[in-house]
């Protein structure tokens, strides 16, 4: 039924098709993209957490060489409000960094120095600083990411008194920022008679993008491009939490009249492009002494902006992944004069798990029992969440492969045991789960009289593979090879496909691509049989296989080439239409699941922590691309490594500003802190998802950060239930 | 960045005479000044190129070495003499940055970097280094890196050359060439307590340039860098150690310690020298002397941790020149 793909890669497997051009150098970015006569935009930020603006002299900066305008809230034009902050709307400061003013100038370089020229006349207000400082003034939000903000099933109050353990603990996780190695580009050009915008922007969601330009700027969507070929990585950084900058881009620009280019700065990527918020999480758990899980309560507190509401779903692990009969969680918000969070690579359920899966490793050391013995003794038979029967759950898989190829069985109980010289190691474990989240998509699939096959979905692709999996769909279906596609996303003149985000994109184009592609395949076959000059006519459709590029009988030798049949009897090629959407009323859970085995080893005198290896054992649906699976889920992980033991955005308390905002100084895993690598990818045939799919870009981020702390204490007794781990925790 | 005349110089003496005015720098590596530039803390009207300069030989001098002001921090990690002489120097360059940024980056380029405190790199936060007179953020802000040795109320940012822990600990002086001639000094004085003038780092007069360091003869000295961080690698020191000994005849003749990360310039431990100069190289030894780390410190709120740190830093790094390790 499963079949274990291990960690070898295999050579039949494509690699990226974009590759080439991309180390060539030829592949366009959206900064990259030539424009003629395009001006430059830069911004004038607020260095204060609160603030009202009595005054902006920009006389000064306007005056320079090469200046073309100055625009303050005085002169921007009105959007329509988005469900975001619609910049430079009023003489308002609600956090350090906020824009206050556009410049545009003839280069980049003049932008930048006008800048420095305008004098800002503010009036400090009262800040909140840090959520320990708000939190008397927590609030429920109105969701936390796609789920309800509360739940609760059966009786945790007495459960929780009946348990014969308990334990009761708060965990935190720091700000963390996404960071793409490209930063955020806009290069709006509008029509000449500003009827409409052509927008050049690394997006992960071209057509919701389209929507917000359009309802913004009162226009038709017909009337609004945005393209975006190439991403420099997302994260989650490039959807909704763009839209601010993106929108002032393109305000400037039609201000000006002229085409403009916005292009953000590494440390304004810590500012005006989402975060992960910040969070305090108390979990309590009750058992029985047997392991058995009878209550459990997990209570968030978490970050927002003092302008909008962002809630991640942190207690969606604990939430589903165990059974357990009495359950209750929440979700508060506390508002903060900083950033406004927003989804970043496994919100909710990256920091969530920390928590969840930190305390069940707590509760396997106080019942004295092997922390995956626990975590199988708990394994849910069905969602009791929402109460219902899982589309499939590979969780058991994951524990038993990842275990096996990890050596969990040789990992003593006892804390502290396996010295070597200054250096202790230990070994820690945690559980995964990440649900599968679907959209409609549209998609073309066309064949050309010279046998030229295109793929058309106004998708995005990241950088994870998009690109790869969309001609690999096409190809499988036509029996054509990989490398001649021509694939084409990330422009709203395609048809709709769905957003690069949540783990979605291929769950979610599979379906409609794959119709498509059958579409063409089955009339394809239609033509030979009907086709008298055939070889293949009048044979049927289950007598004929496609490969290499030719329609064949499956037996004897009949065979003609696809561009022939095309170029016969369809001159101006074969395309089929299709479009696929999610069930309304899904009647099963689906998620994706890991477990996560690492191996630490700490200096005992010196403190520091380094992941020496790392086995994943994954379940997450039909892997489309073993390759690029490998390389997403290591992303993840890496993500979760960064988590562990290095990243947290610095708010300095007092000034209400962020001090680490550069790569200096918010320090992500270096290849130095690469451990070795072992992922397992369990095939699993999901019969109750359409195309199989399950997504896998944000669970390798899930459960890391936990295995890599479990880890730490197993090498040295201390429990740090703060990220990140640093070596003062360990001395 | 300001608009700005660059200007090449061809030896010494031109760049020295370009250099006698107040607005002009010196670039080499560039690899930290381009930093600082375009984040706005620097802004010379006059850049002048030394990187042409013939000061880049890494050459035997006096029984001891001296290195070209513009060596490439991985030249004078790969030479046989550092590697075989100094392996304290050689260990404390391979502990830099990235192999990419010591391909480029000068060895006087690298003792005149500047701190690594936040509230200095980031452009508009109060910092009297910076900017004289605007405050300290560190003191009571985010002062996890911070000195616990050498601060005043004014400044508290470490010094961030691992380089330069090393050769103090070896004792290097460095020679500056001005137009009033040559000057040489020991290196540990040419760095500056902040005082009351945080932003002066070193002793270095304008027009001043760094023509090159000499390491004395190293005999029968041991050593041993050992970093301490908070990633594998590309990451500045939370705290670091430079230990040159000379053992002989089961007796520490002299012992030279120096610390990273943990002073506001590259801090000689003495008390540690002393408890281990004429005492046999033994455990206990170590350890006594290794406990005297810490001694004076004087921790800020979040970084108290270094002072046990420092300890098992300097104790560690004592056991790796003894070959205990």
């Amino acid at each position: 039924m499963t079949a274990v793909v291990t960690d070898k890669n295999d050579d039949r497997v494509p690699t990226r098709i974009e590759a080439g051009i991309k180390v060539k150098g030829a592949a366009r970015f959206a900064a990259e993209i030539p424009i003629q006569g395009v001006m430059h935009a830069a911004l004038v930020q607020a260095p204060l957490a609160s603030a009202r603006i009595r005054h902006i002299d920009a006389s000064k900066a306007r005056a320079q060489p090469g200046v073309v305008s100055v625009i303050t809230h005085e002169a921007m034009p009105r959007l329509n409000q988005g469900a975001f902050l619609a910049l430079l709307r009023e003489p308002r400061v609600h956090f350090a960094g906020q824009p206050v003013a556009v410049v545009v100038a003839e280069t980049a370089t003049h932008a930048r120095r006008a800048v420095a020229l305008i004098n800002v006349d503010y009036e400090a207000l009262p800040a909140i600083t840090s959520v320990t400082q708000g939190s008397s003034e927590a609030f429920a939000p109105k969701v936390a990411g796609r789920t309800s903000t509360d739940s609760r099933r059966g009786e945790p109050e007495g459960a929780m008194a009946a348990a014969e353990v308990t334990i009761e603990k708060r965990y935190t996780t720091p700000t963390h920022n996404h960071l793409a190695l490209e930063p955020q580009c806009v290069i709006a050009v509008w029509d000449r008679d500003g009827a409409g915008v052509t927008v050049h922007t690394g997006s992960q969601a071209v057509f919701a993008h389209r929507k917000a330009i359009a309802d913004g700027f009162g226009l038709s969507v017909g009337r609004v491009r945005v393209v975006s070929k190439y991403l420099g990585g997302g994260f989650g950084s490039k959807g909704s939490a763009w839209l601010p900058c993106l929108m002032l881009g393109i305000a400037a620009a039609r201000h000006v009249g002229r085409p403009v280019k916005l292009e953000l700065t590494r440390a304004q990527m810590f500012t005006l492009v989402g975060r992960r918020q910040e969070t305090i999480q108390t979990l309590k758990l009750g058992a029985m002494r047997d392991g058995r899980l009878v209550a459990m309560t997990h209570d968030t507190v978490a970050q927002t902006s003092s302008f909008a509401d962002y809630a991640d779903p942190v207690a969606t692990p604990t939430r589903v992944l165990y059974a357990c009969p009495n359950v209750a969680t929440s979700h508060r918000l506390v508002r903060v004069n900083a950033p406004q969070p927003n989804p970043m690579r496994a919100p909710g359920e990256g920091p969530g798990s920390f928590a969840l899966e930190s305390a069940l490793d707590e509760l396997a050391h106080v019942l004295k029992m092997d922390p995956l013995a626990l975590r199988l003794r708990n394994y849910a038979e069905r969602d009791q969440h929402v109460d219902l029967p899982w589309s499939s759950n590979g969780l058991r898989d994951c524990c038993r492969v990842g275990a096996q190829s990890f050596g969990w069985a040789r990992r003593p109980i006892a804390i502290g045991t396996m010295r070597d010289g200054h250096h202790v190691l230990g070994w820690g474990m945690a559980a995964a789960c990440y649900p599968v989240y679907r959209m409609a998509s549209e998609a073309v699939v066309r064949i050309e009289a010279n046998g030229t096959v295109r793929v058309r979905c106004g998708t995005q692709d990241m950088g994870s593979g998009t690109y790869t999996v969309l001609a690999q769909l096409a190809a499988e279906a036509l029996g054509v090879p990989v490398d001649g596609i021509d694939v084409e996303l990330g422009d709203t003149a395609l048809p709709e496909g769905p957003y690069s985000g949540g783990s979605m994109a291929t769950a979610s184009f599979t379906p409609a691509v794959e119709a498509a592609a059958g579409r063409v395949r089955q009339r394809l076959i239609d033509l030979v049989i009907e086709d008298g000059e055939s070889p293949l006519h009048g044979l049927s459709a289950d007598q004929l296989v496609l490969s290499d590029g030719y329609i064949r009988a499956g037996t004897g030798n009949a065979a003609e080439r696809l561009a022939d049949v095309v170029a016969r009897r369809a001159p101006d090629g074969i395309e089929a239409f299709a479009d696929a959407a999610p069930d309304a009323a899904p009647r099963y859970s689906s998620y994706g699941y890991g477990a996560i085995f690492a191996e630490v080893r700490v200096d005992v005198d010196l403190g520091e922590v380094r992941v020496v290896r790392l086995t994943a054992a994954y379940a997450a649906g039909r892997i489309l691309n073993r390759r690029l699976a490998r390389s997403q889920f290591i992303g993840g992980i890496v993500g979760g490594i960064g988590m562990a033991l290095h990243e947290t955005t610095i708010m300095d308390e007092r000034l209400g500003r962020i001090v680490n905002d550069n790569l200096a100084d918010y320090l992500i895993p270096v290849h130095a802190d690469m451990p070795a690598f072992d992922i397992h990818m369990i095939d699993e045939d999901d019969p109750h998802l359409a195309g199989g799919i399950k997504g896998i870009g944000m669970l390798g981020t899930v459960g890391t950060a936990a295995a890599i702390a479990n880890a730490v204490f197993h090498a040295t007794g201390r429990r740090i239930r703060d990220l990140p781990i640093r070596l003062e925790h360990c001395l | 960045m300001n608009p700005f005349v660059y200007r090449r110089a061809i030896d010494p003496r031109g760049a020295i005479d370009m250099a006698a005015r107040p607005d002009a720098c010196f670039i080499a590596g560039g690899t930290d000044f381009m930093q600082l530039w375009k984040a706005g803390i620097s802004a010379p009207n006059l850049l002048i190129d030394i990187s042409r300069l013939p000061l880049t030989a890494v050459e035997r001098h006096d029984g001891g070495l001296r290195i070209g002001a513009l060596a490439r921090m991985s030249d004078v990690a790969d030479h046989p003499e550092v590697r075989n002489s100094y392996p304290v120097l050689a260990q404390a360059l391979l502990a830099s940055a990235s192999p990419q940024i010591r391909n480029v980056a000068t060895i006087g380029g690298n003792l005149l970097q500047r701190t690594r405190c936040l509230y200095f790199r980031s452009g508009s936060l109060p910092c009297n280094k910076r900017e004289p007179g605007s405050g300290c953020g560190a003191r009571d802000g985010e002062n996890r890196l911070h000195a616990i040795f050498g601060a005043s109320a004014q400044c508290a940012a470490t010094h961030a050359s691992d380089l330069a822990v090393a050769l103090v600990a070896l004792g290097a002086r460095v020679l500056l060439a001005s137009q009033n001639g040559e000057r040489a000094l020991l290196l540990e004085d040419f760095f500056r307590l902040p005082e009351a003038q945080p932003e002066q780092d070193t002793v270095i007069a304008p027009g001043e340039l760094i023509a090159s360091i000499d390491v004395p003869a190293a005999g029968t000295w041991r050593s041993y860098y050992l970093k301490v961080r908070d990633r594998a690698s590309f990451e500045f020191a939370v705290v670091s150690a430079a230990v040159v000994l000379d053992l002989a005849d089961d007796r520490i003749r002299t012992a030279r310690i120096a610390a990273g990360g943990v002073g506001t310039r590259p801090w000689r431990l003495r008390g540690c020298e002393a408890a281990l100069i004429d005492a046999a190289p033994n455990a206990a030894t170590f350890e006594r002397a290794a406990r005297l780390a810490g001694e004076g410190a004087q921790p800020l709120r979040h970084n108290g941790f270094k002072m046990a740190l420092l300890e098992r830093t300097v104790l560690r790094a004592l056991q790796a020149v003894r070959g205990d390790l």
